[in-house]
């Protein structure tokens, strides 16, 4: 277990809008140099808890520290050193994207000019830089978003939903830059999306809420480890009869999923049993694997009950 | 830290010079400067009795009207256009207070008004170059002003007016901080200020509305440049008690008001 300091950590955090319980004794940390994701329904709280972290929320009980500094008792020091990105960016549409850009890096202490052109380089706005921003897309608005939560070198980057808006393509370079500075540079990214596949592809932790309070956290590999008791088979050819293999004490279900490939849930041994069974009972195997849960498979499993509750 | 307040104050001018409004303002305030100017000697005797009763008249009548709208339309949009479109969240995620932010506001708002005032005084001055002159006061008697003493009652009367205009910045401000949306600020602030400078007769509140001083130093510059005999006393420390304690009380309520709220819409 790491005994640094963490990056965010956020303690029995409540935000109370009236009798709606926003965020409700919401507990997490995040360790420095990784890329944690954020998820939960829509309405679940993401979004406050993320207004919470640079104060643009106040929290109703609760504290958030950033690298070990409380963000109530010292605001400045604590927020120097992240960059944020919530909801929507919005910007001065009458304004160049570079002049958008200066007005942030006035407010932080030592961003020069050529700082803000390698940003603008970074997220492909270089050539429309002079620009007034009214005339840029959603997905350019949103790269000068990142942009702007990348000036002065934050070590944590806090992002609400930040490829909203832009294409596959942009999305995919956008993350692969991301996860590139986690690695370089150590920076710590908080990420929030919808996007389940962004997540699981991108993310080493994740946490996710549900009506304010924290459902599941953890790393994403240990919350999407294969089910060890379900194995999907294809078989070269045809598939047997699922009841000719429901039988005895260590099949316990066995589903169609294709002509020739079935899903079969063990009660008893792994897939190793299975494969050397099938090969006695002379099937011929083309694929065999445990079943790997997706990260939406995860994601419904935990919240989509307790919606309707 | 260091203050931000120097760094957001550029912040705040970088975004005020870029603006069509503050433009539109001098220019239609500029305007009327050049209608009262060709029809001065039929609205008013002091209007037409030399530069100083000019500049007076000219001085009351923008700012009881199209000058006080542009500064109550400045003033009320500072914060509002700033929470309604979202900008204001970016803002305050950097190292700066939320104090800092509203001072630098308030300081914006107020260097409008200065502006606007000089501005319209060098229209005005301008315009009452060609006609008249900047001499000292007389009657049919001789000199009642020196030029010395015209233009001292002058410089006294633009300072006093910023007093009033600054009590009106600061109540675009708090208008600015309780609405969150540009158009619906604009709309409170000027529909407000006019129904209770309109009512303020009939409900007894005269006394105690800053409106009325609006156009008060203007006014004794007027009685000056007529040669007659102007007091500034005892209105003037009505006009001071009064602007100064509105000028705080609206700063300080909207400063309170914006220091707690949630910027989450």
């Amino acid at each position: 277990m790491s005994t640094a300091t963490p990056a965010l950590e956020i303690e029995n955090l409540t935000k109370t809008f009236g009798r709606i319980h926003a965020v409700d004794g919401l507990s997490l940390a995040i360790e420095p140099g990784q890329m944690a994701g954020f998820l939960g329904p829509n309405g679940a709280g993401k979004s406050t808890t993320l207004f919470m972290i640079p104060r643009l929320v106040r929290p109703t009980t609760g504290r958030i520290r950033v690298f070990g500094l409380d963000i109530w008792r010292d605001f400045k020091r604590a927020v120097r050193p992240v960059g944020t990105m919530v909801e929507t960016p919005a910007f001065y549409e009458y304004l160049s994207g570079r002049l958008n850009l200066e007005l942030t890096a006035r407010l932080l202490a030592g961003v020069s000019a050529r700082d803000i052109d390698e940003i603008l380089e970074r997220i492909g706005l270089a050539e429309r830089q002079h620009d007034r921003v009214g005339t840029y897309s959603l997905g350019m608005k949103q790269r000068l978003g990142i942009g702007r939560a990348m000036l002065g070198r934050p070590r944590l980057l806090v992002l609400d939903e930040p490829t909203n808006g832009m294409d596959p393509e942009g999305t995919q370079e956008l993350l692969e830059f991301l996860r590139g500075r986690v690695h370089a540079d150590g920076l710590t990214i908080f990420i929030s999306s919808h996007l389940m596949s962004e997540v699981e592809e991108f993310c080493d932790t994740v946490s996710v809420i549900n009506r304010g309070r924290l459902v599941a956290a953890g790393n994403v590999k240990e919350i999407l480890r294969p089910h060890e008791n379900i194995v999907r088979v294809t078989f070269a050819g045809a598939a047997p009869e699922a009841d000719s293999l429901a039988r005895g004490d260590h099949i316990q279900q066995v589903s169609v999923l294709a002509p020739d490939t079935l899903e079969i849930t063990l009660a008893r041994g792994d897939a190793a049993w299975l494969n050397d069974h099938l090969h006695q009972s002379g099937f011929r195997i083309s694929a065999l694997a445990p079943k790997r849960k997706t990260l939406k498979e995860f994601f419904l499993d935990i919240t989509g009950d307790k919606r309707h509750e | 830290m260091n203050s931000q307040l120097l760094p957001l104050l550029r912040n705040e001018l970088a975004k005020a010079v870029r603006r069509k409004l503050p433009y539109f303002g001098i220019g239609v305030s500029g305007l009327l400067c050049w209608i009262i100017y060709l029809v001065a000697d039929r609205v008013s005797s002091a209007a037409s009795a030399n530069a100083w009763g000019y500049i007076g008249f000219t001085m009351q009548l923008v700012f009881n009207d199209i000058g006080l709208i542009f500064l109550l339309v400045f003033s009320t949009m500072l914060l509002a256009e700033e929470t309604g479109t979202g900008t204001i969240r970016a803002a305050l995620a950097a190292p700066v207070d939320r104090w800092e932010l509203y001072l630098a506001k308030a300081v914006t708002g107020l260097l409008y008004m200065v502006v606007l005032s000089t501005a319209v005084l060098l229209f005005a001055g301008a315009l009452s170059k060609i006609h008249y002159n900047f001499g000292p006061v007389g009657d049919r008697f001789g000199v009642v002003y020196s030029r010395g003493m015209a233009a001292r009652v002058f410089l006294m009367a633009t300072l006093l007016s910023w007093i009033p205009l600054t009590a009106l910045v600061m109540y675009g401000l708090l208008i600015s901080t309780l609405i969150r949306s540009s158009g619906a600020a604009v709309s409170v602030g000027i529909s407000t200020i006019y129904l209770i400078d309109f009512t303020k007769h009939l409900v007894g509140l005269d006394p105690y509305i800053f409106t009325k001083h609006i156009g008060y130093p203007w006014i004794v510059l007027q009685q000056a440049a007529q040669g007659v005999d102007f007091q500034w006393q005892p209105e003037v420390w009505k006009l001071l008690g009064l602007c100064s304690a509105h000028a705080v009380i609206c700063f300080a309520v909207g400063l309170v008001i914006f220091l707690r709220q949630d910027l989450n819409e």
